[in-house]
């Protein structure tokens, strides 16, 4: 028996299947209808500049809700509709299952304009004046927070400046050692002269953020990923299930510039979180400063976010109530995957209610 | 469009037929010498020529053209292997045939990295991650991405350092110095890219020796790689192992680092420039631009911040019947929403232990 066997007449049965499923698909590509994302009802309560704040709609029948609120901090890169992304593979409709009372902060897409906006802007302007929002309305002091990803950095940074508004905090796929051995990411950003960057470029594109994203698995994000998809054509709810990543992942807000600036430096090449040498505004952040509890998630597959990034939490707040969960998938499935509806969604369900 | 389209039965049958024949062709042809421009490549044109105006969406084509390019790749590489391999019988000739099929790969490759672009083409599902890099420089710039990649380079700084470094004259001495450092940087940006290039031939190299390890090993395990599925996922395995190994390099994260900083030299030359003739028609040129959104955005910051003290003092002296929510800024209005009040009432029995 040799290790490749494919015959001449074999290869022609597999290249007729193949063209055939192409064939055949393309009627569902064709019939795929706008491809719709954020599935949850949900109002737009507080508005400043292109940032929105919405308050997702308490699920008909809803029994108690968690008294305190809880805002969603998604990243500045690529879009929140992530977390809502389709009917049966939602994190907040997980989350307002468990009676959580969500609201989640849209930070918009950014232009030109909005170049000079900073890390402080964002964190002790937009986010600070949504956080007093909620706890206005709801009359709390408090607020829960969850952040994602980059917006987990935000939320940590934000608990660390103002303890007294976090009731709880929950990190998502959020990088904390921005230079663990494993970080890709990490080591591509060590060599950019980030201030040339920001200068001539003004905003960071988009475009810039997908190539980065995509080069961390070139060949399966770019090439194998449409070779699997052919096997998928036939069914056009799962080719709209495609579609619907497809547009998320190409789907990425240009970055405010001086923000970016400041977090390239701050955090990837100089480590600040670890170090305790980020300041913000007037704020220096030292993470001893998130007295709250702390529920930390990460995914042990996560190319983006390495597990050893966000593991390095522990022991450097000054939380007494500190929990992990491992996730076992990806950056990605965390959110999306069956599993990640029945296991980690009600686990932050859970945890928050039993200490709101 | 239906599901019944009369034109993909016709379609399909056409293809059956056309695949048979093919079939039927190369069983007969199969261990004479195969081309580059391969049958299967030809054939998946052919057939996408003929359904391609039924994908009229830019969307479907966009799909589709990448679900064929990605075909025509994993069926032309098992074409070329099997092509390679067979009359290998015996175990013996079946080693020394796939040492040569490997070893022509890692040749190929070697030529990739010396700029030999008669190979090009056919790497490209190798140069993906270097064909991502040119669309994303193109999408930041007037000028295409690829049009420094063929540009000779050896002997061209000796060539040009003369001609860059003499002093501008006269009254368009600046501007002369401008474009002198816009070309220095261009030339920079290539060498560099040619250098990127350069690194992923080597990567490739590194993904024959790993598909040949992995096709030896799979020989000693009595596994059998029995389609061009198998061959291309094993493929794909083999690129993103390389790939994940050498990029987490200090070379190559020098090297990223540099490619993005030289194509940034090179845009910033550029906007220089572009601004240097924006000035001159007396329209507003970027750099004025950017003045204005710093001080605007700091004046806005500074709004923003007083807004906040004065709400907050309005709240000491008991003023704050009148006052919207805290901390609002100026810009800041609550969306026409639905009114907040009954949750308050709520929460705030929440907040005295109700839950």
């Amino acid at each position: 028996m040799l290790p490749i066997e494919i015959r001449p007449d074999q290869l022609a049965d597999e290249m007729l299947q193949y063209s055939q499923k192409l064939g055949k698909g393309i009627e569902n590509l064709l019939n795929a209808s706008e491809i719709d994302t954020g599935v949850s009802p949900k109002t737009a309560v507080y508005r400043e500049d292109k940032v929105i704040l919405y308050r997702y709609d308490a699920p008909e029948g809803a029994k108690q809700r968690n008294a305190v609120p809880l805002l969603i901090v998604y990243a500045l890169v690529n879009r929140p509709y992530m977390t809502d992304i389709q009917e049966d593979r939602s994190t907040i409709k997980g989350l307002l299952a468990t009676g959580q009372d969500v609201y989640l902060v849209d930070w918009g897409y950014p232009d030109q304009a909005d170049r000079s906006l900073t890390l402080d802007d964002y964190l002790n302007g937009y986010l600070d004046r949504c956080v007093d929002h909620i706890r206005e309305a709801h009359g709390v002091d408090r607020v829960n927070l969850l952040g994602i990803c980059q917006g987990g950095a935000f939320s940590l940074c934000y608990s660390a400046m103002h303890p007294d508004k976090v009731r709880n905090l929950v990190t998502m796929v959020t990088p904390v050692d921005f230079k663990t051995a494993d970080n890709m990411l990490s080591g591509w950003a060590q060599h950019l002269d980030v201030d040339l960057l920001v200068d001539t470029m003004g905003n960071i594109p988009g475009e810039l953020l997908n190539w980065t994203f995509l080069s961390l698995k070139p060949f399966s994000l770019t090439g194998q990923k449409y070779v699997n998809m052919v096997d998928l054509l036939d069914d056009p709810e799962k080719v709209k299930n495609f579609l619907r990543m497809e547009k998320w992942i190409f789907d990425s807000p240009d970055q405010a510039g001086e923000t970016f600036r400041q977090f390239i430096k701050d955090f990837y090449q100089k480590n600040g979180l670890i170090e305790g040498t980020v300041r913000i505004g007037e704020h220096r952040v030292d993470l001893k400063n998130v007295v709250c509890p702390v529920l930390n998630i990460f995914a042990l597959q996560d190319h983006l976010v390495p597990p050893n990034a966000s593991k390095a939490l522990k022991g450097r707040t000054g939380s007494k109530d500190y929990t992990e969960l491992a996730f076992p998938g990806g950056h990605i499935g965390i959110y999306v995957s069956g599993k990640a509806q029945k296991e980690v969604t009600p686990a932050i369900g859970k945890w928050l209610n039993e200490r709101s | 469009m239906t599901s019944s389209a009369p034109w993909t039965n016709e379609w399909m049958e056409m293809q059956q037929k056309y695949w048979q024949n093919w079939a039927d062709a190369s069983q007969r042809l199969f261990g004479q010498e195969t081309t580059q421009a391969t049958a299967w490549g030809n054939a998946m044109d052919h057939w996408w020529k003929a359904l391609a105006p039924a994908a009229s969406s830019d969307m479907a084509r966009g799909f589709m053209d990448k679900m064929v390019e990605q075909g025509k790749f994993f069926f032309q590489m098992a074409e070329e292997l099997t092509g390679k391999l067979a009359g290998a019988g015996s175990q013996v000739d079946w080693s020394a045939a796939l040492d040569n099929a490997t070893g022509s790969l890692k040749d190929a490759f070697a030529r990739l990295g010396a700029g030999d672009q008669s190979v090009h083409k056919m790497f490209a599902f190798w140069e993906l991650p270097f064909d991502n890099w040119q669309r994303m420089a193109s999408s930041l710039s007037p000028v295409p991405g690829d049009v420094l990649r063929n540009m000779p380079t050896e002997g061209m700084r000796s060539k040009l350092d003369r001609v860059l470094g003499a002093p501008g004259l006269g009254y368009t001495r600046e501007e002369q110095g401008q474009y002198q450092e816009l070309a220095r940087a261009a030339i920079d940006y290539q060498e560099t890219l040619a250098e990127y290039l350069g690194f992923f031939s080597k990567m490739g190299v590194g993904a024959v020796e790993r598909l040949q390890w992995q096709i030896r090993e799979a020989e000693q395990k009595k596994k059998t790689i029995g389609s061009a599925r198998d061959l291309y996922d094993t493929w794909v395995h083999c690129c993103e192992a390389e790939y994940a190994d050498r990029v987490m390099t200090d070379e190559y994260t020098e090297l990223h680092g540099r490619l993005v900083n030289a194509l940034m030299r090179v845009k910033q030359r550029m906007s220089f420039i572009v601004d240097e003739y924006l000035g001159a028609l007396n329209m507003p040129t970027r750099r004025e631009l950017r003045t204005l959104q710093d001080r605007v955005q700091e004046a806005r910051r500074e709004t923003k911040r007083l807004r906040s003290e004065l709400e907050a003092l309005r709240k000491q002296v008991g003023g704050t019947a009148a006052a919207p929510a805290p901390a609002a800024a100026p810009a800041a209005s609550p969306a026409p929403a639905k009114p907040a009040a009954p949750r308050k009432k709520a929460a705030t029995k929440a907040r005295n232990g109700s839950r």
